[in-house]
């Protein structure tokens, strides 16, 4: 190659992520020469999430994709909600058989992340992508016009020109503001700080202590209640094949406006009398973190510009409460690709021909979805009773229910509404449910 | 035109790995492989020299198709040709059998396209010998410079080079006759940040494979386990000294305390030594 001759490729996807090589699986199944750009030394190097992969987004993008072995921890068997009460109680609310083993193909599997984007990547590779890693982009190649027509990456002689860009570069969405598609970093108080500890444990002890018959089941929850210290946040537990994965997410705004030390709040949390049974004995493996985008629907940026598009955690594309990301991320990048396909075949890259993008994202799930729960975001926040009195109570009810104290069960009921009464005023709580309903409606 | 040869090997990450206690062996399981840091030191210099002069860097190494992921890092670094010799017979090769393989393998490439200088690393970090290169150059009949961190000059016109050597107590300025070997510290390059074209040529680059069938001409008995005279007797890792007993003089009080180590020192034999060298 000489030194002045330009590099060029039909497309180019920023990030070997979830959504970069989706688009690069597409585009290159449709025989177009794509270049998927990644920063770190491989794909999944800068990765790190809970966590579990939904299976349709994945037979979606590549239906023969269990054929293709990905590196998958155990499918999930057993999902649902843990509460944790303050006086060290647990209240679980977990389905496993029914509709979950109903069908052929698990609905979700629990994955690493660093060991799956890799392999991710490789189905584009294999797909015909052209996978360049240790390479950042930095900005874009535009025409008189504006459009884009290429990016500048940080090595020497790195330009690559493209006609259509698909960005999928993550959460740090610089790229994206760059080209005043988004308007300004996410704001603290829109981005969970999600950390975790993987704790290596034999085969067998997760079994036994988890309640499974082997790795082929696996548990994936979420923790509520004395999670992260009354404060706004989630916890989450999943079992790998020889280890656990146990972590939590808190608003970043959260831990600035408390001083909070995520590590401080994660061994609190591994302390809870109801928790430290499971990881105990347990080797440290890995601690990490990564922000999620959580302001979904509000903090969207425009989703497409001349020569571009943006999929993924890049466009915020986050529903927080039901974990749902990864699954959005993959089908926007498919949709993106699609898009650039259909662009090609008209030679048509300007915004109105992408335009398109959106119509496809606003046809699924993905754009239906943000848009309903488009207040979630904030709701935990100004609802903190959802993390605190509510799990508190249902412990201590539960326990009530359950108990024999020789008195009628008319005092007992009594009790415990009385308690909930006394926790929350009724009229609240009435409230609390409503507005937890208008949030998830999006009404 | 330069031409210049690189010898390169693939090394597990010495900087996290771990020692077997029962076995004493390194554990290479799940240690990610890395290029020699010297091999890539001097790799840079190769390149540096030859965009000063314009020629060419081939690079060779030995080891198994594994390697292939190190010669393309070595391509996105700036060699031009890269070049595997990979065969199951040299599998369990020592220093001297490697020594044998790499240096008919460069023999012939200097046929091929004669070569002005040899590089090499100082050594590897997995074992450490600082064997091979000079294990080469006398096979081969070569002037060596070991521990070299600063090339000064090469002339192609008069084929000689002046190139810095470190030693322990000071620095030698050396000039030698081409073709030559130099076995190089870190310090003789720094590693640049590859231009994009070279990244994108790697990643397409597959090197040549050479094999036991050719086209050198290997003798049997001197690749791998039959050509390796070395024995590993036995490895492990030295024993930290056991800490030595400890008397409290704020328990027994200062004179207690110097009776009773006197007491031992006498009873153990070395109460004289200790007199001795109070002395």
């Amino acid at each position: 190659m000489s030194d002045n001759e330009q590099i060029r490729f039909d497309a180019v996807v920023v990030g070997a992520g979830m959504a970069g090589s989706a688009a690069a699986i597409v585009l290159g199944k449709a025989g177009l020469n794509v270049a998927l750009i990644e920063r770190g030394q491989k794909a999944g190097s800068k990765n790190y999430f809970g966590g579990a992969l939904y299976t349709h987004a994945l037979k979606e993008v590549l239906p023969d994709f269990m054929d293709r072995k990905p590196p998958f921890e155990r499918p999930v068997t057993e999902a649902g909600f843990w509460f944790l009460s303050r006086d060290g109680g647990l209240m679980k609310a977990t389905i496993e058989g029914g509709k979950l083993a109903e069908t052929e193909l698990p609905d979700a599997y629990i994955t690493m992340r660093a060991a799956f984007d890799a392999w991710w990547a490789k189905q584009a590779q294999e797909a015909g992508a052209f996978l360049i890693p240790k390479t950042t982009v930095v900005d874009f190649i535009r025409d008189e016009q504006g459009q884009v027509i290429g990016v500048q990456t940080d090595r020497p002689q790195g330009d690559i020109y493209a006609p259509v860009v698909i960005i999928c570069e993550g959460v740090n969405n610089l790229l994206t503001q760059k080209l005043g598609l988004a308007r300004r970093d996410v704001e603290p108080a829109h981005a969970a700080l999600a950390f975790k500890q993987v704790i290596s444990l034999p085969m067998e002890t997760i079994n036994a202590r988890f309640g499974l018959p082997d790795d082929a089941h696996g548990l994936a929850v979420s923790v509520l209640g004395d999670v992260s210290l009354g404060l706004p946040g989630m916890g989450f537990v999943y079992t790998n094949k020889k280890s656990i994965s146990v972590g939590l997410g808190v608003m970043l705004d959260t831990l600035a406006e408390y001083r909070l030390r995520p590590y401080d709040v994660l061994q609190r949390y591994l302390q809870h009398p109801a928790i430290a049974p499971l990881v105990e004995g347990g080797q440290l493996l890995e601690y990490g973190a990564h922000l999620i985008p959580e302001g979904g629907w509000r903090d969207m940026p425009q989703l497409y510009a001349g020569g571009v598009m943006v999929a993924g955690d890049a466009a915020a594309m986050v529903n927080a409460l039901h974990w749902e990301g990864t699954n959005m991320a993959m089908i926007a990048g498919k949709l993106a690709a699609e898009t650039a396909i259909e662009a090609h075949k008209r030679g048509d890259f300007s915004a109105a021909s992408l335009a398109r993008y959106r119509d496809k994202l606003q046809d699924r799930f993905i754009l239906q979805d943000l848009k309903q729960y488009r207040n979630f975001a904030r709701f935990l926040e100004t609802h903190p009773q959802f993390m605190d009195v509510y799990p508190n109570f249902l412990n201590s009810a539960l326990a009530d229910f359950f108990s024999a104290y020789g008195k009628p069960k008319k005092v007992l009921f009594r009790e415990i509404f009385g308690e909930l009464t006394h926790r929350r005023p009724l009229l609240k709580a009435v409230g609390d449910m409503i507005s937890m309903g208008k949030a998830v409606m999006g009404w | 035109m330069f031409h210049a040869l690189v010898a390169v090997k693939q090394v597990p990450d010495t900087t996290n790995i771990r020692i077997d206690p029962e076995t004493g062996n390194l554990v290479r399981e799940g240690v990610p492989a890395i290029f020699n840091p010297y091999d890539a030191h001097a790799l840079a210099a190769a390149v540096e020299w030859k965009r000063k002069l314009g020629g060419k860097v081939t690079v060779v190494s030995m080891g198994p198709p594994s390697f292939i992921v190190t010669l393309r890092e070595a391509i996105e670094m700036g060699a031009d040709e890269a070049y595997l010799v990979s065969d199951r017979k040299f599998a369990g090769a020592d220093t001297l059998a490697t020594s044998y393989v790499l240096a008919e393998t460069i023999r012939r490439l200097n046929e091929q396209d004669p070569v002005d200088m040899i590089f090499f690393g100082k050594q590897a970090i997995d074992g450490d010998t600082a064997q091979v290169g000079p294990g080469v150059a006398t096979r081969l009949d070569l002037p060596i410079l070991t521990y070299a961190v600063k090339i000064r000059d090469i002339d192609l016109e008069a084929r000689k080079a002046i190139v810095e050597r470190k030693t322990e107590r000071w620095v030698e300025v050396v000039e030698l006759p081409l073709p030559v070997m130099l076995t190089c510290d870190k310090e003789i390059a720094e590693i640049p940040f590859a231009p994009l074209p070279d990244l994108i040529r790697s990643l397409k680059y597959d090197p040549e494979v050479w094999t036991m069938a050719g086209p050198v001409e290997f003798d049997r008995g001197q690749v791998g386990v039959r050509g390796s005279p070395t024995i590993v007797y036995k490895m492990g890792t030295p024993e930290l000294p056991e800490p030595g007993e400890k008397i409290n003089t704020r328990e027994v009080g200062v004179e207690a305390a110097v009776r009773e180590a006197l007491a031992k020192a006498e009873s153990a034999g070395v109460l004289s030594a200790v007199l001795g060298g109070a002395k």
